[in-house]
């Protein structure tokens, strides 16, 4: 068949299109909001992966955690002496990491303890401070939300209550860059000690140990002797922190497709109806078009174009709609259904791609099915004889 | 693995496929039973309608398998990210025995609804309908390769094992099936780039004197050339090619050169060797159709413009793969 035959008829199944403007916007509405649905869905788990990717690039190789009765308890940090004979470990860094819940501000704050000189980069700690220095005894680096929170003008001090209701005083040594709010947002740094005193751990506890270890390709293997030498612990790597992550957001965004199935199936059911209740007058534009020379072909032709413009109007504004909710209301409809069920979540900013996997994913879960839908149909119209408008 | 969107959707379009097929297969059993040129019974036209609505379905299809091979491709790369071990869909792929076999009967479906439409519009460039029974015989042919091509892929995305932490003490030390590694041993390069090379300018040559005067011979020693390309273009892009898109000497994959961080340039290369190499063998394939069929014509008509497109097409594909290896050889670096 020419090009400029199915140029032709391309211009006629526009014209089509608009005679019948208020059936057709009648499925596309539908059509526009089942795609939204779906690629929103889509974009808040690639843009909540992202996220997650990228916070996770500066944790360390391995996490070491105790633990008892299934759960997480406080690790000795006697236990880095044991992990001293393996060889490949960089450095052992023991952390406090918590969350200090500011009753007043009704906030959840992230208490980071640890001593930056045990860091493998613990002086470029230094570079993410916007003023002031590392923090010394009985002081504290704020992120720009924390300090908001805390700090009072003309004070540089501020107080924590410690678990028995005994204030804690602190005094601010400086903020952290307004680039680093992702992670530093809602984060107060300090050392071990006053991290230690603060939830009133016993002398010698920690939360954790972070393990950092020289060649990449040696962390499954570091992995597998320091639970050996520890069989009391957990040891999580980064990549499995990553991918953990991922198969959350994939199950869930998963979940959340097969239950739009239903809506799609509906539309579906709702589309083939469209599409099979002919009008006679549409019978009579075919039989018409049969007697001034169209044949069976070009017919099937005329639906199938005029099914992938309607595909394609609906697609670009569903998708562009989903665009919209994800990057300007951070996907305020399906957040919590993704991100978890906690109340409070520090204030994160979803920015959604557009790649052509992502977007063929969503054109199969949906245009693929909206025009296996029609093509019956579309037989069905194409087939009505030609003297079928005289009888 | 089902609960994941990637899953969902390549079952969804899988199933797609093969309904839309089955309810081609139906006609045709119809056809095959019932069909009768000389009369003009109701059932005569009733057929006649409904070889409208296969032919109409099976191109569907066609198009939809073109789509659910792309996919089944992206979704592997998506699967690595959470699969242990794997790092692209390399990784994924090989996590269990089932992942190249289905991509490679992906390919095959393919293939081979591509050339049931050349038969489907072969068939109807005459009014006879002389292929009509070849035609709807192929298709019952094609329905269980679609069937593997589903249960394989079901059997693929059940078996895979995402890799979590588990609330237990250690680490899962899943080994996983997955490897990092790549898909063939390393290969003489020279060698390699010399017989591609040359089987491209013998398609080349056999294409030109082709398209000025069709031999039936010449057709089908064309044809297995560009079979046996297809497989050594596969074997150079892996081992060669692929290497000086990434310009990492030790990372070898077929698929990640379809990643964004590419530019995508996996879909120029693999969108002008396929094509390229199904009107190469397309052209050999409608030369089996007898002349009795009175089709001889059209059939060498068709043959000209697939020689003349598998021409252009190879001419488009060896530029756009030795695109990033000329750049190298010659200005050196990544060139980009």
């Amino acid at each position: 068949m020419s090009f400029e035959k199915q140029l032709n008829i391309i211009d006629y199944s526009l014209s089509s299109i608009w005679r019948r403007r208020v059936k057709s916007m009648g499925v596309m509405v539908v059509f526009a909001a089942v795609i939204f649905l779906l690629a929103s869905f889509q974009m808040t788990t690639k843009a909540l992966t992202n996220v997650a990717r990228d916070t996770l690039v500066s944790a360390p190789e391995i996490t070491v955690q105790k633990m008892r009765a299934g759960r997480q308890e406080s690790i000795p940090v006697a236990y880095q002496t044991e992990l001293v004979s393996i060889r490949g470990i960089k450095t052992i860094t023991p952390r406090i990491w918590g969350y200090y819940f500011h009753e007043t501000k009704g906030a959840n704050l992230t208490i980071l303890g640890l001593d930056p000189q045990s860091m493998p980069f613990g002086q470029d700690l230094g570079q993410a401070i916007d003023s002031g220095r590392l923090p010394n005894e009985h002081e504290a680096v704020l992120g720009q939300g924390a300090y908001a929170y805390l700090s009072s003008p003309g004070s540089a001090m501020f107080s924590l209550f410690r678990p028995d209701l005994t204030l804690k005083a602190l005094t601010v040594s400086g903020t952290f860059k307004a680039s680093t709010d992702l992670l530093t947002y809602d984060t107060l740094f300090m050392s071990l000690a006053d991290a230690q005193d603060l939830f009133l751990m016993p002398e010698g506890m920690v939360t954790d140990l972070c393990v950092t270890v020289a060649n990449p390709t040696e962390v499954p293997t570091i992995s597998k002797k320091i639970a050996a030498l520890l069989p009391d612990t957990r040891v999580v790597t980064r990549q499995q922190i990553q991918k953990t992550y991922q198969a959350v957001f994939g199950w869930r965004s998963g979940f959340a497709s097969i239950c739009l199935l239903t809506a799609l199936a509906s539309f579906i059911i709702f589309a083939w109806d469209k599409a099979s209740g002919l009008t006679p007058e549409e019978k009579k534009e075919i039989s018409i078009l049969k007697i001034i020379g169209w044949q069976t072909s070009d017919v099937l032709a005329l639906r199938f174009w005029e099914g992938l413009i309607v595909s394609t109007v609906s697609f670009l504004v569903g998708y562009t709609l989903a665009y919209v909710h994800v990057a300007f209301f951070e996907a305020g409809l399906f957040r919590p259904i993704l991100i978890g069920w906690s109340v409070l979540h520090p204030a994160l900013r979803l920015l959604p791609t557009i790649d052509l996997g992502e977007t063929l994913l969503v054109l199969c879960l949906t245009v693929v099915p909206y025009l296996a839908a029609t093509v019956i149909p579309a037989w069905r119209s194409a087939i009505i004889p030609a003297d079928s408008a005289l009888n | 693995m089902f609960l994941n969107s990637w899953s969902v959707a390549l079952s969804l379009l899988s199933l797609v496929v093969l309904i839309l097929s089955a309810i081609a297969a139906r006609t045709a059993i119809s056809v095959l039973r019932y069909w009768d040129p000389a009369s003009d019974s109701n059932r005569q036209i009733r057929l006649e309608n409904e070889t409208w609505l296969s032919s109409t379905l099976v191109q569907y299809a066609m198009g939809f398998q073109v789509l659910s091979l792309i996919l089944f491709v992206l979704a592997a790369d998506n699967f690595s990210k959470v699969i242990s071990g794997a790092m692209c869909a390399t990784g994924s792929l090989t996590a269990n025995q089932y992942g190249m076999f289905v991509l490679f009967v992906k390919m095959l479906g393919a293939f081979c609804c591509g050339f049931w439409i050349v038969l489907h519009f072969l068939d109807i460039s005459s009014e006879r309908y002389p292929l009509l029974k070849t035609k709807y015989v192929a298709l019952m042919c094609l329905l269980p390769l679609l069937l593997v091509d589903i249960v394989c892929q079901t059997l693929y995305i059940a078996n895979l094992k995402p890799d979590i932490i588990t609330s237990c003490c250690a680490v899962v030390f899943g080994e996983g099936g997955g490897n990092d590694g790549n898909l063939l041993g390393s290969m003489p390069q020279g060698l390699l780039l010399e017989v591609f090379y040359g089987t491209a300018l013998l398609l080349a040559i056999l294409g030109h004197f082709l398209y000025r005067r069709l031999n039936r011979l010449l057709l089908w020693l064309n044809g297995l050339v560009w079979l046996a390309f297809i497989g050594v273009s596969f074997v150079a892009i892996t081992t060669v090619f692929s290497s000086y898109v990434y310009a990492m000497p030790y990372h070898h994959c077929p698929f990640c050169i379809l990643k964004p961080e590419y530019h995508y340039i996996g879909f120029a290369i693999y969108g002008t060797m396929l094509p390229a190499g199904f009107f190469g063998l397309a052209a050999a394939l409608v030369g089996v159709i007898p002349a009795r069929y009175g089709l001889a014509e059209v059939v060498r008509r068709f043959q000209k413009k697939a020689v003349l497109w598998s021409s252009i097409l190879l001419t488009l594909f060896v530029i756009v793969v030795s695109y990033h290896y000329v750049l190298y050889r010659f200005v050196g670096g990544e060139g980009s």
